[in-house]
């Protein structure tokens, strides 16, 4: 369970920018030498329009969509493609530019199907957004529309549908350059051009969700959130995913206390735009077999039933020997719940055998996935400070008797770990408490289960692979009668004897950041109330 | 000394020795128009005191408006003056078109259908006003008269708009549907009839001495007051005050008619009688005027980021289909600023301030009700005056708790 070595990134030589002066719209505006034009208009309220251009890919001008002006040239330029240049006069807003803009829109419209209703896009759609904004004219063309595929099954997670799209490439460009593999291409000409792939092949590389993400418009679908969700109607919570050690960016999209999609979120220093596969999925444990409800014995009964048996196990292991109990703490948990348990387990209860579990190790590549399948990893070691054991010394000391009381927090691959071959021997323990998220074969084999928030459900941080502490927002409440893992700790603290009170998570934050070199730096965050899509404009 | 033939005052009788009663008329009272409770403190059957207080209908209309795109508002709008909700409208529909600066552009039909619908409204507005206060006063003949009449209007506010009451029938940017050529004819028709009906009620009303007892000289609301609280519309002119938006501050096409502004004297409640029953005649010349000269065109705007496009486009052009979803979803994109914008309703200058982020719902949508101040002015009047004063005076400023309390 140690964190894969991974480089940061080389430490570039501080360079001073250098800088270029031009004229936007009459106001002269400075920006570092190389920028590109509209990147430079629309960080300076000169709103320029654009399908093809990403801000984290390459830029092709084929969309035609960011037209501007400069004074000196002949014709409109793309801005997407033009570098800023000393003294340069740009009018975002010409007639001839506006001109142009709106008639390419009305070229790309001219052959776009009418499926508003039942396109998933819908909402948060970037030809939707520019036609109202720059176009807005109704059609002067009423031609038979190219009919194309509807329904292309390019691969595991992605469903193409031909005749909406647009043609921009944003899609192609995210397998060269972001998963590095050439799996989609243009074919046919005209009107008639169509995305696929080559025949015989699938788009299935790790980044392949990318391409949904990065489409202006409801080309390209994901099998998983089609059809299940309109995008108006979901809030947004910036988060950060729970699937490895890289902790990826991401905002959590959700509806009536249930998510429906993740998302990556810009970070230039962890992720840039972008996310895999994997991650987008660990959603899904969020809402899939969870521990609802305290369990003692066998039978669901209220938190303070649970907790008094809870303490009266670990107080009987205690009485009889301590060097006898064990903890075990999760790589998956919050820096606030491995603190709040960390506290316990070494300060109050002076307990000498402590354990680290996670997920296995998986696969790794070297763009974003880890290998490490935890997003903690780097937090829960700094926590335990060298006092943390493996889980095959657990199944040891099982074996020989050397702990018989054990409390597990966090179950998330505690069995059938490779650290542990042929499982830990739980049925020899005397006493077993879990406080767990899921309904699994370690809370079922607990005396006493006490539910637990996954990481969605909770407000925290975990410590990424460069030691990088990054929040972890509550999207949507806990399941059942679920708590947060501080907030049980604290409460099995006091039926054991022990102070330990805090407020809420950010309370625990704080004094983790006062004890914890790691955390110094950290920053807890504003509060950020969920913003629905239809408000937060369109994502594109 | 025959008694009932005079008034109690004039006879020779020493005030008997009384002590103070609170006396509470409302919220819930028979005789009330609206939700309104009045703290009366009374002497014999004198007022000494009165406390009005408002607030009962109150449905958080500014702060529900917030959540709603601009379009959406318009059947809480209908909510507020429920007499004449066409002019709520209308106010609504002009406050958010300056905001989008497309007053000038409007098509000139709709620019006199406004104004043909809207003193559709006034009359009907006027005639409830009157029949109610009538009836209040035993004339029930009266009320049945005049809620026949406002029943013709009805009929065809259904017709042009498919609602009799919530009618939603103003869009920004025009109306929801084409007023027809039959439609107009209909009107027409039904306008010498209402004035059959006002003549009716005028005989009914004009010479009875139990409505005038109760009108002459009662409630008097001077010059003076009625600018010191801000109280416009019938209850204004009613003291003198001869101030109409629609004169002073024309909108729509009311400066291409002509028409008087009724000013009363005394500011007494048979002024704000008389300047009601001759509004509702100053409307039917608007009217008849309006429609010898409306145009034919477009009823709504041709912008489609304003206006939905017609059905048949949305179902067969992409372009159109956008435009349905964003401003069904969205709603219209109101550019960022604020306004104040006024017309006259029923019962006086009824104000709109937006103020408008650039999304499709307002920041903030505040009402200024014109019978909020002729309400407020009650707290003045009716100390002095008998205990059955009190209903006909409240009558007579047509407070309407949908609007006031909004």
């Amino acid at each position: 369970m140690t964190a894969t070595p991974t480089n940061p990134p080389p430490p570039t030589a501080p360079v001073a920018p250098e800088t270029v002066t031009l004229t936007i719209d009459g106001k002269a505006v400075t920006v570092p030498k190389g920028t590109m034009l509209i990147e430079a208009c629309n960080q300076n309220g000169a709103d320029v329009p654009f399908f093809c251009y990403h801000a984290g890919l390459s830029s092709p001008a084929v969309c035609r969509q960011c037209l501007v002006d400069v004074k000196g040239q002949p014709k409109p330029v793309p801005s997407c493609y033009t570098p800023v240049a000393d003294k340069m006069e740009v009018f975002t807003k010409s007639p001839r530019a506006l001109d142009v803009r709106r008639q390419m829109l009305e070229f790309t419209l001219v052959n776009h199907p009418i499926d508003c209703p039942i396109c998933d896009k819908a909402g948060e759609c970037l030809l939707q957004k520019h036609y109202f904004d720059w176009n807005a004219k109704l059609a002067r063309n009423d031609g038979t529309k190219v009919k194309k595929d509807k329904v292309v099954d390019l691969g595991p997670h992605i469903v193409l549908d031909q005749e909406r799209c647009i043609l921009c490439t944003r899609c192609i460009r995210v397998c060269d350059e972001v998963a590095k593999n050439h799996q989609l291409e243009m074919a046919d000409r005209g009107d008639h051009e169509v995305l696929t792939t080559a025949p015989g092949h699938r788009l299935d590389n790790p980044y392949s969700l990318n391409t949904v993400d990065v489409c202006p418009v409801g080309a390209l679908t994901s099998k998983d959130f089609r059809f299940s969700m309109r995008v108006w109607e979901l809030s947004t919570t910036p988060s950060v995913c729970p699937g490895c050690a890289t902790g990826c960016n991401i905002e959590v999209h959700h509806s009536r206390g249930k998510v429906h999609r993740l998302v990556p979120r810009p970070n230039a220093d962890v992720n840039k735009h972008w996310m895999c596969d994997e991650g987008r999925f660990t959603y899904k444990r969020v809402h899939k077999d969870r521990l609802a409800a305290p369990i003692s014995g066998g039978i669901p009964v209220e938190w303070d039933r649970a907790l008094t048996d809870a303490a009266r196990l670990l107080r009987a292991g205690l009485d009889a020997n301590p060097a006898e109990v064990g903890v075990v703490m999760s790589a998956q948990s919050t820096n606030e719940d491995l603190y709040a348990l960390a506290r316990l387990t070494f300060e109050h209860l002076g307990l000498a055998k402590a354990y680290l579990s996670g997920q296995d190790q998986g696969w790794s590549d070297d763009i974003l996935v880890s290998a490490d399948k935890n997003p903690n990893t780097a937090g829960a070691t700094a926590i335990g400070a060298g006092r943390l054991r493996t889980l095959l010394d657990l199944a040891n000391d099982i074996k020989s008797g050397a702990v018989t009381t054990l409390l597990i927090v966090g179950t998330h691959g505690v069995l059938g770990s490779d650290a542990a071959p042929g499982a830990l021997p739980l049925e020899k323990l005397k006493s077993l408490v879990v406080i767990g998220t899921h309904r699994d074969p370690v809370s079922g084999a607990a005396h006493v289960a006490l539910p637990l928030s996954e990481w969605a459900e909770g407000d925290g941080t975990f410590t990424n692979r460069l030691g990088m502490v990054q929040r972890v927002r509550a999207a949507v409440p806990p399941a059942g009668d679920a708590l947060p893992g501080w907030e049980i700790l604290s409460h099995l603290a006091r039926n054991l004897g022990a102070t330990m009170d805090f407020a809420d998570a950010k309370a625990v934050f704080n004094e983790a950041k006062s004890k914890l070199p790691f955390m110094k730096d950290a920053e807890w965050g504003r509060r950020y109330l969920p913003v629905q899509l239809r408000f937060a404009g369109s994502r594109g | 000394v025959v008694l009932g033939f005079q008034d109690a005052e004039d006879l020779d009788v020493p005030d008997l020795p009384t002590e103070p009663l609170p006396l509470n008329m409302g919220p819930s009272h028979p005789a009330m128009h609206g939700t309104v409770r009045m703290v009366l403190e009374v002497e014999g059957e004198k007022i000494s005191t009165a406390d009005i207080q408002i607030g009962y209908l109150h449905r958080c209309f500014e702060k529900e408006s917030e959540a709603a795109t601009y379009t959406q508002i318009f059947p809480y709008t209908d909510r507020l003056n429920y007499i004449s909700p066409m002019l709520n409208n209308i106010g609504y529909a002009m406050a958010v078109e300056k905001l989008l600066g497309i007053s000038d552009d409007l098509p000139e039909r709709v620019k006199y259908i406004r104004v043909i619908v809207g003193e559709v409204a006034r009359i009907s507005d006027h005639l409830t006003c009157l029949g109610a206060s009538a009836m209040e006063l035993g004339a029930f003949t009266v009320f049945l008269y005049a809620l026949k009449a406002r029943e013709w209007i009805f009929e065809l506010l259904e017709e042009i708009c498919g609602a009799r009451l919530t009618v939603s029938y103003m869009r920004i940017g025009g109306v929801a549907a084409d007023m027809t050529e039959e439609w107009g004819k209909k009107l027409l028709d039904v306008l010498p009839r209402v004035r059959e009906v006002m003549g009716d009620i005028s005989k009914l009303l004009d010479r009875n001495r139990i409505f005038r007892d109760r009108m002459d000289g009662i409630g008097i609301i001077t010059k003076e007051d009625a600018l010191a609280y801000g109280i416009t519309g019938p209850v204004g002119r009613s003291t003198g005050l001869a101030y109409d938006v629609r004169k002073d501050h024309p909108y729509l096409v009311y400066d291409r008619f002509d028409f008087d502004v009724p000013v009363g004297s005394v500011g007494d409640n048979f002024d704000r009688y008389a300047v009601r029953v001759e509004e509702i005649v100053q409307s039917m010349r608007i009217i008849e005027q309006a429609l010898a000269k409306i145009p034919a065109g477009r009823f709504l705007h041709p912008d489609p980021r304003v206006a939905l496009p017609t059905k048949a486009e949305v179902y067969n052009s992409i372009e159109a289909m956008i435009a349905h979803f964003k401003l069904i979803m969205d709603g219209i994109h109101v550019p960022p600023g604020e306004i104040y914008s006024f017309t006259e309703a029923g019962n006086g200058e009824l104000g709109f301030y937006i103020v408008a982020d650039g999304t499709g719902r307002p920041w903030k949508c505040r009402v200024r009700p014109p019978c909020f101040p002729a309400t407020a002015v009650l707290g003045k009047v009716l100390p002095g005056l008998f205990i059955a004063d009190v209903v006909p005076t409240f009558g007579m400023i047509n407070m309407i708790g949908g609007e006031c309390d909004r």
